[in-house]
């Protein structure tokens, strides 16, 4: 018999592996989306080169083996300077670029500035999504702060576009646990947008907790109006995390396994439509365009079921979240052709 | 940027043929001493648009596209790539033409026998390569061939080559939870021992190990149902949208890649080191 590796029972190799997600103290780390200084990252090519970790060299290796692996890693730490200068051009170059676009289209807090960019576009998505991340503290715009207000100013351009159902992904979770200043910080950015006597109304669902809040707070005038079981709020804010992808697939296997030994379903009938209405319940519809508002194109397990078609956008080098990044989306977005296999 | 390089190396003037596998091993041999991708997943797109803008047959196209392939999997496992998937056909692929399904289909049988010959591939690097996928729906004059390829490889174990044909991502996922369902209904499992682990047991996911990245050419910026649920597993996986047609997709346009990963994992462990230090 063959000796199979079975690699779904060890972690293996030196990327951090998710492991059971029940587990939640252990969070695999992300790579850091705050730019590096560059005498760090020089420092560290340093390092890299006097103590290069890797398995080819042991302490049972031969002085020939040793040499040619230090003149082949000499010549790959002289090609990551090379490419670190390139990055750094790059870098550069595409700051420059953002830096003009955000001149250039300034939403200036108004709708209808925003209402005309959008206007011109022949397509736009029915459900967006957008990736935010939890920066450091100490960095501009970071904190827990920092996120709220940016959560916010997405809700008010994507009010503007006139599209309806916007879902947050945030790795940690942490917007869910800051629900209330939320809630406030949205409706305040929108009357900032559209007027205090003419506010959107808006819902945020947390799927994972299986709730609902209408409004600012729960004492608002407004909630008579939400009562009504018919009224549709005009933005649909949904909040998602890392337990909304992998856990919950799980949460469902065990119950659809349940269900077989009750005799409710049988094995044959769990097919993708079912699985997929069951999912669009537990966690929400798959969006048309994903938004990441960071340098490099990770999805920091994004719900595996949602990301089947939908668009990604992100911009190399930025870390902010801009109304440029997100107008450029959308542009993009109205180009795009799905051919669903064909 | 890479456009000058393949026009000029890919003379078939043996010197330059020698000096040319001269600059490739070389700069294998530099990759390989920092860290290496252990997995790659590619999807193969642009053979189709490759053939309008040469102006050559579909079919060509398509064969082009295969002898990319070749050439990308021989620099990934000698760098010391230890699996690669390959996005060979989508279950949402059965909506083309039929002509071009058989096109589609014989190719990909002639390429995977070729592969697995004694002679070739398989037997150099050691991979076995496993199809991966929904197998009910492969047309019956297929089955026997894609079935002989794989027990040809099965005793190879140092790589693999994961064959998704024809495979989706949902589709995936859903014979997980069938699979699980059915075991727990024939008492091999209970309800309350379901896991993460259990579900992630497809083919994938018990040969390969985490994907680390995955390549999509010719400009499309989305998945298409594609190992979704693999990038999920590993948070920090990262994904990769080139320009370049597939066909057009060599060595130095894989080896950019490689190389600007391993650069970024370099600073990022460097990071992670300084880190502890301070602690």
């Amino acid at each position: 018999m063959p000796i199979e590796q079975d690699y779904s029972k060890t972690e293996n190799g030196t990327q951090p592996v998710e492991s059971d997600n029940q587990d939640s103290n252990k969070t695999p780390t992300l790579p850091s989306f705050t730019a590096n200084k560059s005498s760090q990252t020089v420092n560290t090519l340093w390092r890299t080169l006097i103590t290069p970790n890797s398995p080819n060299v042991t302490p049972n290796s031969s002085y020939y083996e040793l040499i040619s692996f230090y003149v082949y890693h000499g010549l790959l730490v002289l090609l990551y300077f090379n490419i670190f200068i390139f990055g750094l051009i790059t870098f550069s170059i595409n700051r420059t670029k953002l830096w003009f676009f955000e001149l250039a289209y300034n939403p200036s807090k108004s709708p209808s500035v925003i209402s005309a960019d959008i206007s011109k576009l022949n397509k736009i998505p029915k459900r967006i999504s957008v990736i935010l991340n939890l920066k450091p503290e100490e960095t501009e715009n970071g904190g827990i702060s920092g996120l709220i207000s940016d959560s916010s100013e997405v809700c008010a351009w994507v009010v503007a576009s006139g599209i309806k159902y916007l879902s947050i992904y945030e790795y940690g979770g942490e917007l869910k646990n800051n629900i209330p200043e939320l809630r406030r910080s949205v409706y305040k950015k929108l009357a900032v947008y559209y007027g205090t006597d003419n506010v959107p109304t808006f819902s945020i669902k947390v799927p994972h907790a299986n709730a609902i809040y209408y409004g600012a707070s729960d004492q608002d005038i407004d909630q008579q109006r939400y009562k009504n079981t018919s009224y549709k709020p005009i933005l649909q804010i949904v909040l998602l995390s890392n337990v909304d992808g992998r856990a919950t697939i799980v949460d469902l296997t065990k119950v659809m396994a349940d269900l077989t030994t009750t005799n409710e379903i049988s094995p044959k009938d769990i097919t993708v439509k079912f699985i997929d209405d069951e999912l669009k319940q537990l966690v929400g519809e798959e969006p048309d365009l994903l938004i990441l508002f960071q340098p490099y194109l990770n999805l920091q397990s994004y719900p595996p079921w949602h990301i089947r078609l939908c668009e990604i956008y992100w911009e190399p080098d930025n870390d902010a979240v801009t109304y440029p990044v997100y107008l450029r989306a959308l542009q993009k977005f109205s180009t795009c052709k799905v051919n669903v296999g064909k | 940027m890479f456009e000058m390089f393949p026009k000029f190396f890919t003379n078939q003037f043996p010197l330059v043929t020698y000096i040319n596998g001269l600059i490739e091993d070389s700069i294998i041999n530099v990759v390989k001493t920092g860290p290496v991708p252990q997995h790659i997943a590619l999807v193969m797109d642009g053979n189709r648009r490759y053939a309008k803008v040469n102006g050559i047959q579909l079919r060509s196209g398509h064969d082009a596209g295969a002898d990319a392939l070749v050439d990308v999997l021989g620099c990934c496992y000698r760098v010391g790539v230890k699996a690669v998937t390959i996005y060979a056909f989508s279950i949402e692929n059965f909506n083309r033409s039929q002509a071009e399904i058989n096109t589609l289909l014989e190719l990909l049988k002639q390429k995977l026998l070729y592969l697995s010959d004694t002679s070739h591939y398989a037997e150099r690097y050691n991979v076995r390569i496993n199809i991966v996928g929904n197998k009910d729906m492969i047309p019956d004059e297929f089955r026997s061939d894609l079935d002989k390829v794989e027990e040809l490889t099965r005793y190879h174990t140092k790589r693999t080559l994961n064959v998704c044909f024809p495979f989706t991502s949902r589709d995936d996922i859903t014979s997980s939870i069938a699979n699980v369902a059915n075991r727990v209904l024939s008492k091999e499992l209970a309800v309350a021992d379901i896991n993460l682990q259990q579900v992630s047991n497809s083919v994938i996911d018990r040969t390969s190990p985490p994907l680390d990245i995955l390549i999509r050419t010719s400009g499309h910026t989305r998945l298409s149902d594609f190992l979704t649920w693999q990038l999920s597993q590993n948070p920090t996986s990262t994904v990769v949208f080139t320009n370049t047609l597939w066909p057009n997709f060599k060595f130095w346009q894989m080896m950019w890649i490689l190389l600007t990963w391993s650069y970024y994992q370099a600073i990022n462990a460097g990071e992670i080191c300084i880190m502890t230090t301070n602690d």
